[in-house]
């Protein structure tokens, strides 16, 4: 449809009225597209269009709590307000299913000097939370026992394997894991991840879905390098080839039960 | 043109709920009786996962309702495909007894990059804005093979340019594009409370709600939509925080007597009250209707 109808005009200047950091910039923006209404004294296009403005705020702040809950509690309240708010203006959704939006918000957090310079993990757990919240929506694996004969009767240049929904392996120069697992599930205590932020050990994440549920743990030694290699369909030889440190065999049978490894499949 | 034939014949009264996360563990292990549930779309559009074999569980025990907040009918920019796509995916899935969106727009380009407002915005009673409406319903109804239902909106601002009225706009979205009305009365009350506010529109509210629904035709409405709302000093706000009015129960009751007791549905999006108040809500609908000569049918 054409773009330059006064429909199409009065939408966009909405739009980015609802946008705009200050109020008074939003008001000039639809004053030629909104009917005025003054009564009593009060200029209630203010209001209302501050109503709007008021409601994709709240909106921002909701949808970002659900899936960045750890930095929420990290940075507390009046800080993630204003935050989701700054994030809500300067990154608008593009998509109705606002479930698909803030996965920006770590290289969003990345580039507010202050805020790093304080709490420079702060951006590795919004990976890692946004890592968790994907993996929630992914689509549902079907693991194949079966499959599994493949490891014994192909060499390993013959096969792949197959992976759980929504893996994703983050490596941190902070102990990320252990923050998100101490905010979220209580173990390590919120003490013991101090203790490993102060004394700056360095984690990997691996994120799953375990069944329906996401799933969170450090990674192993290589566990990275193995599983992108896998992502990228290559055979498992190569996998092993690509991560020298990793150790496939106690690796196999808890990967299976974790629901971290479906199948594999001849190449 | 209507290619969606619209059902007709008498209704059994159906009373359902708005069913929200903080009720989905409950709902499933109590299974109280209700007539439908009714979730919004876009929470369900995920390939896989909880969520929604949450809802392909609650499925084989109630018929549900798709309503969708995000497709933004109203806008000049269209409907977004790849939107649509998941929600014909989640049709195909859900098998839903009914579809429904706002007469709204939500999407548009703002310095050349396209934006969702996540809102339903207020759009403007013309031709202009009924051709685009009309086209993009159609659109929608042509990708799913089904009729769609839309929603009026409680709308706080008014775009520049209308030159009819919101039932006489609503009616002629119907009849060029065969879909029926989803009536929200308490947008409607909404809307009749604010303008009361500022003096665009004197009267009872109550009955200027009634001559509303007095303007729309009698077969054109599938759905109606209950909720509370937040009256403030300077707005109300459609905040489906509370619950619905004595003044919006009247409304319901004259709207019901004039559309026949068509599907009801109580909506309840924050401050989510226990499961059993939503359920007293839905009772009282179902009650409502009852005593306007619908006939009984419950599931679960």
């Amino acid at each position: 449809m054409s773009s330059s109808t006064s429909l199409a005009l009065a939408q966009q200047a909405l739009l980015q009225a609802l946008y705009l950091p200050r109020q008074s910039d939003a008001i000039k923006c639809i004053a030629a597209h909104a009917q005025g209404v003054r009564a009593e004294g009060q200029n209630h296009l203010e209001r209302r269009l501050q109503a709007y403005r008021s409601n994709g705020q709240v909106l921002a702040q909701r949808v970002l709590a659900a899936a960045y809950p750890v930095v929420a509690q990290l940075v507390g309240a009046e800080s993630f307000e204003a935050l989701s708010r700054h994030f809500w203006q300067s990154h608008a959704p593009d998509c109705g299913d606002l479930a698909q939006w803030g996965g920006g918000f770590a290289a969003f957090l990345a580039a507010l000097q202050d805020l790093v310079g304080e709490e420079p993990y702060l951006p590795d757990v919004a990976r890692v939370e946004w890592a968790l919240h994907a993996s929630a929506t992914a689509a549902d694996g079907q693991a194949d026992m079966a499959s599994f004969a493949l490891l014994e009767s192909h060499e390993p240049s013959a096969i792949t394997l197959l992976l759980s929904a929504g893996v994703t392996g983050l490596a941190s120069s902070f102990p990320v894991v252990s923050i998100v697992q101490a905010h979220l599930a209580g173990e390590p205590s919120l003490q013991q991840a101090g203790e490993r932020l102060r004394g700056q050990v360095q984690e990997a994440a691996l994120v799953w879905r375990q069944g329906l549920k996401p799933s969170l743990r450090h990674a192993q030694p290589g566990e990275l390098l193995f599983i992108a290699a896998l992502q990228e369909n290559h055979p498992l030889a190569d996998a092993l080839a690509a991560a020298p440190e990793f150790d496939f065999n106690p690796w196999l049978v808890p990967a299976v039960q974790t629901g971290l490894l479906l199948g594999a499949s001849a190449l | 043109m209507n290619r969606f034939a619209s059902p007709t014949g008498p209704r059994s009264v159906s009373a359902g709920i708005g069913w929200r996360h903080p009720h989905y563990a409950e709902l499933l292990t109590t299974r109280p009786s209700l007539d439908f549930l009714e979730v919004h779309s876009e929470n369900f559009f995920a390939a896989g996962g909880a969520a929604l074999a949450v809802l392909q569980q609650a499925r084989t025990i109630y018929p549900v309702s798709l309503h969708g907040v995000g497709l933004a009918l109203g806008s000049a920019l269209g409907v977004d495909l790849w939107h649509l796509d998941q929600l014909a995916r989640l049709v195909d899935r859900i098998e839903p007894v009914r579809v429904s969106d706002h007469a709204c727009f939500a999407r548009g380009t703002v310095h050349g990059k396209l934006v969702h407002a996540g809102d339903l915005l207020p759009i403007p009673f013309n031709d202009e804005s009924l051709d685009v409406l009309c086209a993009n319903v159609q659109q929608v109804q042509e990708r799913l093979k089904r009729p769609l239902m839309v929603e009026n909106l409680s709308a706080y601002l008014t775009l520049v340019g209308s030159d009819r009225s919101e039932t006489e706009f609503l009616t002629a979205l119907t009849r060029r594009t065969g879909c029926q009305l989803l009536v929200d009365v308490n947008n409607i009350y909404v809307n009749a409370l604010n303008a009361r506010m500022t003096g665009e529109q004197a009267g009872d509210p109550v009955s200027v709600c009634q001559a509303w629904l007095d303007q729309i035709p009698s077969n054109a409405v599938g759905e109606i939509h209950l909720a509370g709302h937040c009256v403030m000093d300077d707005i109300v706000i459609d905040d489906h925080g509370s619950r619905v009015t004595a003044d919006v129960w009247r409304i319901y009751a004259y709207a019901i007597n004039r559309f026949g007791a068509v599907p009801s549905l109580i909506e309840w999006d924050i401050a989510v009250p226990t499961l059993s108040v939503l359920l007293g809500e839905a009772q009282q609908a179902r009650a409502l209707a009852l005593s306007c000569g619908g006939q009984p049918e419950l599931v679960g």
